[in-house]
């Protein structure tokens, strides 16, 4: 079953005086359940792709299929309701609430789904089980080390039940042995719960990890 | 509802997020929210002292007079005066508010003393009832007629124009209806500033008798109402015009279009503009602690906006933040001008003499509820309305250039 089916994606940044072409006719399939890598050099077009599928970003030509339907010419409020249903993120810089504690910020983007209260909490709770932070629940991320933050961005992702997480660089501003564990604990929900993962990296202990690697090089898919 | 709790969790806490910029934030707020408090506590105190001073000095809260007679001329003026004053005034009595009624008759006369004459306009009035109310008028001389049937005070202008002190005589020299002169004597009990030096100088009052002697009439021209507080007047007017049709009920600013409305007006107009001034100090004060909040969370934005937050549930908390600094920021300014006023200006701010007006004056800042509740608001809404620009822009910014800068 094909999640997403990315066909013939450009993608150019216009800057003011030059564009940078960061995809050119970048076709690509991502499998539900897979645990996919993209790899390449810093500028190779990574984080644009992520970009793509996450809806962030309007590819300038070609088409993204979501689950089957055309996603890439949506409008802002029907991408905003996708990305909210159905797609999680988790960012290098983990990109947590530093207010809330961790309990709070997997709860945070819970209260959308307009999920009771006794089912959320459990959900959470599972959440943050599931990534082995729950005994941090209560602690703001100042007070966590990088390898927790992002176990916690994980798990806001995962409480979500979303088809699909999409990771930059998840491991980029880890150290490797904490770099490393954050890649098992996704290896592991990819395995036991089925969530697809699509990350960007060009660490190879990292990649090495993946169920299949899509080598990206001046914006084309190159391997 | 759950959701709801969090936004306004999140709004809270950050409003300590940056305890430095908050504190900058909080003590624009609180600066220009004691400044406003505390401004508008003067008003009101300056504004109620000229009031009670209008009142009390000369108009009491009102008057009636029979209806078309005020504002107009009449070439028998005398025909439209109050007839029957007593059974008038007994009417008068017990409508809704009245405390005490002061049956009056103008007139005009020349005052003479020795080979000094003055032209004055004065009021015959009870000085008996009139003494207990009228207590603003001021006497920088000897004091009211209420124990001399024949006395008289005088303007401090007209007293000084005649060269008399207390216990001098005056001839009242007038003409009756028939355009006979007819004179009374009486003796000088007090001479008065009420501060208009205008009014001052040409006024004079006598008991009433003397003038229904002189002029010569048993009418009345007009009844000065004193009521238990200004608030009642519209009450009392509407039950004059149900029960006593052919009177009219004049409140005091109206009397004293001129000098009271006018000078209210003009107050009001002043006290707007730097009112104004205030709120835009409070505003940019805000604005540039928004402006730099926003754009440090300009990542978080892109974050929220990728995790499927609209653009509007962003701005709502942003506006929650600011809203809560404002009127937290209003809140400690309240606490702060009330401090002020109960500390430093518990004794009143000397003020100068007023244009037109003689004497100085003494102002007590007069701390209102409803002052008080309308800086909350003002600060609230002007600290919201602050971070609206900031943060429209901020959610404005592409979601992947946002994350960029985390």
């Amino acid at each position: 079953m094909t999640l997403y089916e990315v066909r013939g994606v450009s993608y150019r940044y216009n800057h003011e005086r030059h564009g940078v072409q960061a995809l050119s006719g970048v076709d690509l399939d991502v499998r539900k359940g897979e645990l996919l890598a993209i790899s390449g050099p810093s500028g190779s077009g990574k984080t644009t792709m992520l970009n793509i599928l996450g809806l962030l970003e309007q590819p300038r030509e070609g088409t993204v299929r979501f689950d089957g339907a055309e996603v890439s010419q949506l409008s802002e409020r029907e991408r905003t309701l996708l990305r909210r249903e159905r797609i999680g993120f988790i960012f290098q810089t983990f990109n947590l609430i530093p207010v809330l504690t961790a309990y709070e910020n997997v709860e945070y983007f819970l209260m959308k789904r307009k999920v009771p209260g006794a089912e959320a909490r459990q959900r959470v709770l599972q959440a943050l089980e599931a990534v082995g932070i729950i005994a941090q629940a209560d602690q703001r991320p100042n007070s966590m080390s990088g390898g927790q933050r992002q176990r916690v961005a994980i798990a806001r992702a995962l409480v979500r039940d979303a088809d699909v997480m999409l990771a930059d660089e998840p491991t980029a501003a880890l150290d490797q042995a904490t770099g490393l564990a954050v890649m098992d604990l996704m290896k592991r929900l990819n395995r036991e719960r089925g969530v697809t993962f699509v990350f960007s990296t060009h660490d190879p202990r990292i990649l090495a990890a993946a169920d299949r690697v899509i080598q990206l090089t001046d914006g084309r898919v190159s391997g | 509802m759950k959701r709801a709790v969090v936004l306004v969790r999140l709004s809270l806490r950050n409003v300590f997020r940056n305890t430095r910029r908050s504190v900058y934030a909080l003590t624009a707020v609180a600066m220009g929210a004691m400044g406003l408090f505390v401004f508008m506590g003067f008003n009101r105190g300056l504004m109620n002292q000229y009031r009670a001073n209008t009142i009390r000095a000369r108009w009491g809260h009102g008057q009636v007079y029979v209806q078309g007679y005020r504002g107009k001329a009449h070439a028998r003026p005398w025909e439209m005066w109050i007839g029957r004053p007593e059974h008038v005034m007994a009417r008068l009595r017990a409508l809704p508010g009245v405390v005490d009624l002061f049956p009056r008759l103008g007139l005009s006369a020349m005052l003479v003393s020795g080979e000094q004459s003055v032209v004055g306009q004065g009021e015959g009035v009870d000085g008996i009832a009139e003494a207990g109310f009228f207590d603003q008028l001021n006497y920088v001389e000897g004091g009211d007629f209420k124990d001399r049937p024949d006395g008289i005070v005088l303007g401090q202008g007209v007293a000084q124009g005649l060269g008399v002190h207390v216990g001098d005589d005056v001839q009242v020299v007038t003409r009756d209806r028939k355009a006979a002169v007819r004179s009374a004597k009486v003796v000088v009990t007090g001479v008065f500033q009420t501060g208009s030096q205008e009014f001052d100088s040409r006024a004079f009052r006598v008991p009433i008798v003397i003038a229904q002697r002189l002029l010569p009439t048993d009418r009345v021209e007009s009844i000065a109402i004193a009521l238990s507080g200004v608030d009642g007047w519209p009450d009392f007017a509407r039950a004059v015009k149900a029960a006593l049709p052919d009177l009219e009920a004049v409140p005091f600013d109206e009397l004293d279009r001129v000098y009271y409305r006018h000078a209210v007006d003009w107050l009001d107009a002043q006290f707007s503009f730097i009112r104004g001034i205030i709120l835009l100090v409070v505003f940019l004060g805000i604005f540039n602690v928004i402006t730099m909040t926003v754009m440090e969370r300009t990542a978080e934005i892109g974050t929220l906006r990728a995790c499927g937050d609209s653009r509007r549930e962003i701005a709502l908390g942003h506006v929650l933040e600011a809203a809560a600094l404002g009127l937290l920021g209003g809140a400690i300014g309240l606490i702060a001008g009330w401090a002020l006023t109960a500390g430093p200006l518990q004794g009143g701010v000397a003020m100068p003499p007023a244009p037109g007006i003689t004497r100085s004056f003494r102002i007590f800042v007069e701390l209102d509820v409803r002052d008080a509740l309308q800086v909350l608001s003002l600060c609230t809404v002007t600290a919201a309305a602050g971070c609206l620009l900031p943060v429209w822009r901020a959610t404005r910014i592409p979601i992947a250039e946002a994350l960029r800068h985390a």
